[in-house]
């Protein structure tokens, strides 16, 4: 069945239909071509989604504030709601027991000098359990200790953009580098993903209030749930949430002044889509599937309705039915299998090709599961196989004298 | 150019024509064959009790009116389908009842077809349908296209071996299928209005290569509604409303009971 003249007598027929087998082919790889690329897009939006939460811990409740914007026990609204180290510790030794916790102090465009080199980098105040709430991967040096914010050292941890842009070939651990013209020690670098992430510059947050503000104002608190389900990581954030509106007098409806996210719900929210968008993408997937194996279907169809006095010739000259079957359904399955597999490559190509000029913050890295697509293309061989032998096996079964006068 | 034919008959010498041989009933024996096709609301018989022996080397025409049954006779021969009732023995073996697979070996190896539409297949060059019966006896490529060389070379056909049959006369055509049925080297030669579609010119030529293969022995069967060219067989069958109603030697009229008692003495 699989031998040499029958493979020679395949080619044949396939190169002396060079439109039908085109059209065939089209139908196929083009099924398998949009599978493709819709699969790479979906998770392309996916792993956009998925890196700009990785820069975070998963397990990470974030607390700000704004300006109020409703009036509450006689307070009028536009009033900026400030958060203190008070409520940090209050919160963090009152409220809730969080595994870990950090303050937040952020300075944009600030000025980074080193050497004769200088440029505007954000520089943020942070406390030693920050990387954990915000995945840092140090690359050389140390993260910040408790020992330098209890004695407000002079010392940072930089992005590897600073590394690239103003240490170029020197070593950077050990350096000294001025921060809006005060001068602190490089103690350690980081390489993490994101728009920003590689250009920060971590201080102690004790210091920075003491240089930069003289003040003990922080912007935001990170707060680690730990081992909570959602559940109780909800809970974390109610808590946190009416504590801080009652210490400050917000309305409760007031959903500018405080607002506090839980990194695990959202994550959840966007698990729920990225399944929603997995369901759309096999739908269609499945549709372009059906509409490709339909497509196969319907040109088998015609060309062994097209071959039936071929079949009746090929029988009057000594052909079984079982040799005619075999040919016309290794002919299906091979059309359906190259044909699918140029789809695949172009698919692959197409994503590689225009993945670097899709880059964007939510989406990246528009990958195939290849798993996926090669079920697929299985499924449309197997199809193309049915379709090749429904039709074949009809016409076969004729006698070969009607097969010969078909018309 | 004309044929030149030098052809090997399968268990057989090329001295055979009008033997009889080993077999009692000829080579071909049909004995009450009926056949009727399927109508809405009945059936249409077109076959009423064909009697009938043809022997080994026999060149046999077979006459008739559109509708008369000659074509179905044919057919039936070649196995190309089958019948309702009577018997059908094809050297010697019973041809009733036949599985698909036994009928395609016997048509590979015994018989063999040409066309008045030639049936070539187009996509395929002259070479390539001509080699094709052997792609089904399992002949390697090779042997295949060497045979179906000097098929063609007989028929003198060589020089047009890698034309598309879009490209030949209708005369070429049929040399080509000529060939084709020829080179398995099978006992019989079912011949369906060969000269059909041709001018008067070249039916005669095709004519003149179907009595060559004759003269080799082989038995040739031509369904024709030409009386020139069952002139040129040496027997004539006609048939009337599916009753063989004619039956000798081209230009006489035999009874036919008369001749299908000869042939079962």
């Amino acid at each position: 069945m699989f031998n040499r003249e029958t493979w020679i007598e395949i080619a044949h027929t396939v190169t002396a239909n060079p439109l039908r087998t085109a059209l065939t082919g089209l139908s196929v790889g083009l099924g398998i071509f949009i599978l493709v690329v819709m699969q790479g897009l979906g998770f392309g939006l996916q792993n956009g989604v998925e890196q700009d939460f990785g820069d975070e811990a998963r397990n990470t409740v974030w607390v700000r504030t704004g300006t109020t914007t409703l009036p509450f026990r006689g307070r009028q609204p536009n009033r900026r709601v400030q958060m203190r180290n008070e409520d940090e510790q209050r919160i963090t030794e009152q409220v809730v027991d969080a595994p870990a916790w950090s303050g937040r102090r952020m300075m944009w465009g600030s000025t980074v000098g080193y050497k004769s080199e200088q440029g505007n980098y954000p520089i943020v105040g942070v406390e030693p359990d920050f990387d954990d709430l915000e995945l840092l991967p140090l690359r050389g040096g140390r993260w910040l200790h408790a020992d330098d914010l209890a004695k407000e050292s002079k010392v940072c941890v930089v992005g590897e953009n600073l590394l690239e842009e103003l240490f170029k070939r020197d070593e950077a651990i050990g350096a000294f580098v001025t921060l809006n013209g005060i001068t602190f020690r490089v103690v350690g670098h980081f390489s993490k993903n994101g728009r920003w992430g590689n250009s920060m510059v971590y201080v102690p947050l004790t210091t920075m209030q003491r240089v930069f503000n003289g003040s003990d104002e922080v912007d935001q608190m990170v707060l680690s749930t730990g081992d909570l389900d959602l559940e109780g990581s909800t809970a974390m954030v109610g808590a946190v949430d009416a504590d801080l509106r009652l210490r400050h007098s917000v309305h409760p409806d007031d959903q500018r002044a405080v607002r506090v996210r839980d990194n695990q719900e959202e994550f959840a929210m966007f698990e729920r889509i990225f399944v929603g968008i997995r369901l759309f993408i096999w739908i269609i997937g499945g549709f372009t599937l059906l509409a490709g194996a339909i497509g196969v279907a319907n040109i088998m169809a015609i060309v062994v309705k097209e071959r039936t006095v071929e079949i009746g010739v090929r029988k009057a000259l000594g052909a079984t039915s079982g040799s005619i079957l075999s040919l016309i359904v290794i002919e299906a399955i091979s059309l359906t299998l190259i044909s699918g597999a140029l789809g695949l490559i172009a698919g692959v190509a197409t994503l590689n090709v225009a993945a670097p000029y899709a880059q964007h913050d939510y989406f990246t890295n528009p990958e195939v599961n290849l798993r996926v697509t090669i079920t697929a293309l299985v499924v449309l061989v197997v199809a193309g196989a049915i379709s090749g032998f429904v039709p074949a096996l009809r016409a076969v079964r004729i006698r070969p004298i009607e097969a010969l006068r078909y018309e | 150019m004309g044929p030149n034919l030098d052809l090997d008959v399968v268990g057989m010498g090329a001295s055979r024509k009008g033997n009889s041989g080993p077999y009692l009933r000829g080579m071909l024996a049909l004995s009450g064959i009926e056949k009727a096709y399927p109508l809405a609301g009945g059936s249409l018989p077109v076959l009423k009790g064909i009697d009938l022996n043809i022997e080994q080397g026999e060149m046999v025409a077979i006459m008739g009116s559109s509708g008369s049954g000659k074509s179905t006779l044919l057919n039936v021969l070649g196995l190309l389908d089958g019948f309702d009732s009577g018997g059908y023995d094809l050297d010697g073996v019973n041809m009733a009842g036949l599985s698909e697979k036994q009928a395609a070996r016997y048509r590979s190896q015994f018989l063999g077809f040409v066309f008045q539409s030639f049936n070539l297949i187009s996509f395929k060059t002259a070479l390539e349908n001509v080699a094709l019966p052997l792609f089904y006896q399992k002949v390697p490529r090779r042997e295949r296209q060497r045979r179906a060389m000097e098929m063609l070379g007989k028929m003198g056909m060589d020089d047009r071996a890698d034309h598309l049959p879009s490209e030949l006369s209708g005369g070429q055509k049929q040399r080509v299928a000529i060939a084709r049925a020829l080179i398995t080297s099978p006992r019989v030669i079912l011949a369906d209005e060969p000269t059909g579609a041709l001018d008067s010119t070249t039916s005669h030529e095709v004519m003149e290569v179907l009595r060559e293969v004759n003269a080799t022995g082989i038995t040739v069967i031509i369904v024709t509604h030409e009386a020139d060219i069952a002139a040129q067989c040496d027997r004539t069958i006609r048939l009337h409303d599916g009753v063989i109603i004619e039956d000798g030697k081209s230009g006489e009229v035999v009874e036919p009971t008369a001749h299908g008692a000869r042939s079962q003495d």
